[in-house]
């Protein structure tokens, strides 16, 4: 299937050539998904998808063109092809555009990104997991009225991606997620949680334990109260780091826009911008790694970056374009979701380095703070003020989890939020984000009302 | 595509499924992005193919081909239908699906065809906003407009006997914009959006977009982050929107009922807000960027009245909630496209203007704060709760409007929010967005007038 795809690149790149482009590259992505779906206690809903398209840039001196078509039939990707040879001639130069990449000599190995467990699912398979994550969500809600909903979706596919300049690569992975949302009824309160688990394996997929989470979770959010404000310490545990460091942080790092001056972080190589107990390391070759691949999304190599060591900032994450542009290495991290997109500078493996101490022996050690379980929220990225409201979180006090919290907003810039990480743990998780264990903040504005 | 349409729903219905629908898509959409004067993206796309769904005694299943011949139709149609009659053993609701089934070929007449203007056109259009948010003042540190387009031809059928065409075409421009002085950076965005054809793009509101966020990010430089604490908020029209859109519109999709997540189940025909208080969901509104003649599923659409007189009365259907829920459908079943399946969403949602002047709410308001605009905001109605951010805001004193302050968020309780809506104004407007649930991303709009909330909390820093 990948020498297939990879011929099909080649070929149109050839196509492109012949059309007057000076380069152009081709990306084909041929994806089957398949998802299981949960509501309200019982099995309701399946789907089988099948998607394969192609994604065309095409150079004209600093000009660049891009066009996508959601098939792999001739006439269309010969459609896309012209659409993209139109817009580029009609593109202003960008005088920074210097080239595509060119070929490597020697690509890494990484392992474990393909799973036959996860190819070979069948249906009736996928059903009994996400069973058993019923069953064991359950089992804590006894003689409650609840709902639980949940989703398994899985998803193998092969990439491929040629250039005018030699790159042709392909490879092939795989992806599985499982994922529960319970709530909880009483007669003046409704709260509800949700756990997940994602990775490139079916024997990384625990199903029970994601019920099980989910719902013990929700049975602790009964109950939340809204608390008095002030400054105090917040504990974020691995969901939460995810969205404001593994967003917010690594969002103000992307290369693109520290160039723009839209970042918070701006010409800060070098300097201490976090606590020196934060080391961050952006991991392309991640065995098993929910973002690693042996090639980024332009065919560049990938790699891994140290982006944060005791807190002084070592790298940023660069696509051929940008590192061209700063006249540094590229890191390799041009993303695409799939061939329907331009590529785009993003993380792979967001990792955090561990520290010491499970949860509880964070919250032990905190007099009076919130532990923050989730939050959606991220921050501005040109002044770094955050503003994230607590979804699901507790108070503490003199080291003790008391109630559930509500309406409860968490206030500081990212900057300071960086430099008062006072501790690290070491419960990690790979939340497909990141990689990152539990961090606690010395002081931070609480809001609540 | 009627012909492909019937060799789906025939195979699917001869499989053993008892209700299938499928939808056949054509979309053409152009993004072109400049900054600083240079072409950043340039992208064109064709979204072409079919979603097909089968349905049997409890059971859905979904599948898509972009093979659009009669025999892929088949195939897909009869591998979908399996997969439901396969899933439907493990099942614990039986019902079945209804609705009345429509024809109807609606062609959307504009002045200018998206598909009829050339690059060069639209590049032009972004280059001229660009220009003009960089010369606007010299603190404009970087300028990024962004213009985007979508035109779609839908073929809606189901096995109730639904056969619908329809078209849409949805042109907007997007000016974001950083301001320095010294250390103080500040960004900020507007942008106007339609349903109709490229000469939407010719009107002033659009031909100014860049003006607008450049005079705004030079306003914010003298801005102070707002300080946390429990207001009374006055909502100016956009945040308004946002605030009906993500405290109430959510969870008032029927798709939450069968599932028991919305803390609204129990609410229909009772009493959630104060008597003055109008919200409602309007996809027939002409010209506006989340108007569609007939929904995802091929029913057609009709104004919802979501809450009249603080009473909730309306919800949000698609086929399954309205059969399930035994209401009459409103054609509320929305589908990113054709790869995605139709579920119950907002289209133009707002609050209806009362009959207070602005200007008497703001001197009417001793000490608050007034919201304008929004960055995003986002809501979870199993457990009641949304956060929604301001884009910038002034704080009142004494009934005056006064300091400028930035990035306002709001948190609170669906069910407590309404209750504080203690006054709405006579002004009313409707701002272009797009909105996201399960994954799919679909264009909308929402406002309404301003409008005040006692004490609500206000994060600060």
């Amino acid at each position: 299937m990948t020498k297939q795809l990879t011929d099909l690149a080649e070929k149109t790149v050839k196509v492109a050539e012949r059309l007057g482009a000076e380069q152009a590259e081709v990306y084909i992505g041929s994806t089957r998904s398949f998802s299981i779906d949960v509501e309200n206690n019982a099995i309701k809903s399946a789907a089988e998808r099948r998607d394969a398209g192609c994604g065309i840039r095409c150079v004209f001196g600093k000009k660049i063109g891009f066009a996508y078509v959601t098939t792999l039939n001739g006439d269309d990707i010969e459609n896309a092809l012209r659409r993209s040879i139109s817009l580029a001639k009609a593109s202003v130069a960008d005088p920074d555009f210097v080239s595509l990449p060119g070929p490597e000599s020697r690509y890494p190995v990484v392992k474990d990104l393909f799973d036959k467990g996860v190819e070979g699912l069948t249906a009736d398979e996928a059903a009994d997991l996400i069973a058993g994550c019923l069953d064991a969500a359950k089992e804590p809600l006894h003689g409650r009225k609840y709902a639980i909903q949940a989703d398994l979706s899985t998803s193998s596919g092969s990439r491929a991606i040629a250039n005018s300049l030699g790159v042709s690569q392909s490879a092939e992975s795989t992806s599985i997620t499982m994922y529960s949302e319970v709530t909880i009824k009483e007669q003046a309160d409704q709260t509800s949680s949700y756990e997940y688990l994602v990775s490139r394996a079916l024997r990384e997929i625990n199903p029970e334990w994601i019920g099980r989470t989910a719902s013990e979770n929700a049975l602790r959010n009964l109950g939340a109260k809204t608390i008095e404000g002030g400054d105090m310490s917040v504990i974020m545990t691995p969901l939460a780091v995810s969205m404001v460091v593994g967003s917010g942080f690594a969002d103000a790092v992307n290369a693109e826009e520290v160039q723009q001056g839209r970042s918070y972080i701006s010409d800060a190589i070098g300097s201490e911008v976090a606590s020196d107990e934060l080391h961050i390391v952006d991991d392309g070759l991640l065995k098993g790694g929910v973002g690693s691949r042996a090639f980024d999304a332009e065919g560049a190599l990938s790699q891994r970056t140290q982006v944060l060591k005791r807190g002084v900032l070592r790298s940023l994450l660069h696509s051929s374009y940008t590192a061209n542009k700063d006249r540094v290495p590229n890191t390799g991290n041009a993303s695409r979701p799939s061939y329907a997109g331009i590529p785009m500078i993003a993380t792979t493996n967001f990792v955090i380095e561990p520290g010491r101490g499970m949860l509880e022996d964070l919250v032990s050690e905190v007099k009076k703070g919130v532990l923050c379980m989730n939050t959606f929220d991220r921050p501005n990225m040109t002044t770094g003020d955050l503003s994230a409201m607590v979804s699901e979180g507790f108070y503490i006090e003199d080291g003790e989890l008391r109630q559930g919290v509500k309406s409860t907003l968490i206030g500081i810039n990212m900057r300071d939020l960086l430099k008062r990480v006072i501790r690290v743990g070491a419960d990690t998780r790979a939340t497909g984000r990141m990689v990152t264990p539990s961090i606690v903040i010395d002081s931070a504005k609480i809001t609540s009302g | 595509m009627k012909t492909l349409a019937q060799a789906a729903i025939e195979a699917a219905l001869k499989t053993g499924a008892a209700f299938a629908d499928i939808r056949i898509e054509n979309t053409v959409t152009t993004i072109i992005e400049i900054d600083d004067g240079v072409t950043k993206r340039s992208m064109a796309a064709q979204l072409k193919g079919a979603g097909i769904r089968a349905f049997f005694d409890g059971a859905w299943a979904f599948g898509q081909t972009t093979d659009l011949t009669p025999s892929a139709m088949r195939s897909t149609a009869a591998s979908v239908a399996k997969m439901a009659i396969a899933t439907h053993g493990r099942v614990a609701e039986k019902f079945s699906i209804d609705g009345p089934a429509f024809e109807d070929n609606v062609r959307l007449k504009v002045k200018r065809p998206l598909q009829d203007v050339g690059a060069a056109e639209k590049v032009a259009l972004v280059k001229m906003i660009d220009e003009q948010a960089r010369g606007y003042d010299k603190r404009i540190a970087n300028a990024r407009t962004t213009y985007g387009d979508l035109w779609t031809e839908l073929y809606v059928a189901n096995s109730l006997g639904t056969s619908v065409y329809i078209e849409n075409s949805l042109p907007r421009i997007v000016s974001m914009v950083t301001a320095k002085d010294g250390a103080n950076r500040q960004r900020a965005f507007k942008s106007a959006g339609a349903r109709g054809g490229f000469d939407e793009m010719q009107t002033e509101h659009a031909q100014t977009i860049g003006e607008e966020s450049s005079k705004l990010a030079v306003e914010l430089l003298s801005s102070v982050a707002a300080k946390g604490g429990v207001y009374d908020v006055i909502m100016d029209p956009v945040f308004n929107g946002v605030m009906v859109h993500e405290a109430f519109g959510h969870a008032c999709e029927a798709d939450n009922w069968p599932a028991h997540t919305t803390v609204l189940e129990d609410k229909v025909e009772k009493v959630v807000g104060p008597e003055h208080l109008n919200l409602s969901d309007d996809p027939t509104l002409e010209g506006m960027r989340g108007s569609f003649p007939y929904d995802w599923e091929g029913t057609k659409t009709r104004k919802r009245h979501l809450v009249r007189r603080g009473v909730l009365t309306d919800l949000l259907h698609g086929l399954e909630s309205s059969s399930r829920l035994n209401m009459e459908p409103n054609g509320a079943a929305r589908a990113q496209s054709f790869m995605s399946e139709p579920i119950p969403r907002m289209s133009n949602t707002f609050m209806e203007p009362g009959d207070w002047r602005v200007d008497e709410l703001i001197s009417d308001t001793r000490q608050g704060i007034l919201l304008c605009d929004f960055n995003y905001g986002y809501t979870e109605p199993s457990k009641g709760q949304f956060m929604f951010q301001a884009s910038y805001g002034y704080m009142i004193e004494g009934g005056e409007v006064g300091q400028i302050v930035r990035d306002v968020s709001v948190a609170g309780q669906i069910l407590d929010v309404l209750p504080k809506i203690d006054a709405v104004a006579n002004d009313f407007r409707l701002e272009a967005g797009s909105c996201g649930k399960n994954a799919q991303l679909v264009p909308d709009m929402s406002g309404g007038p301003h409008a005040r909330v006692r004490s609500v909390p206000v994060g600060g820093m």
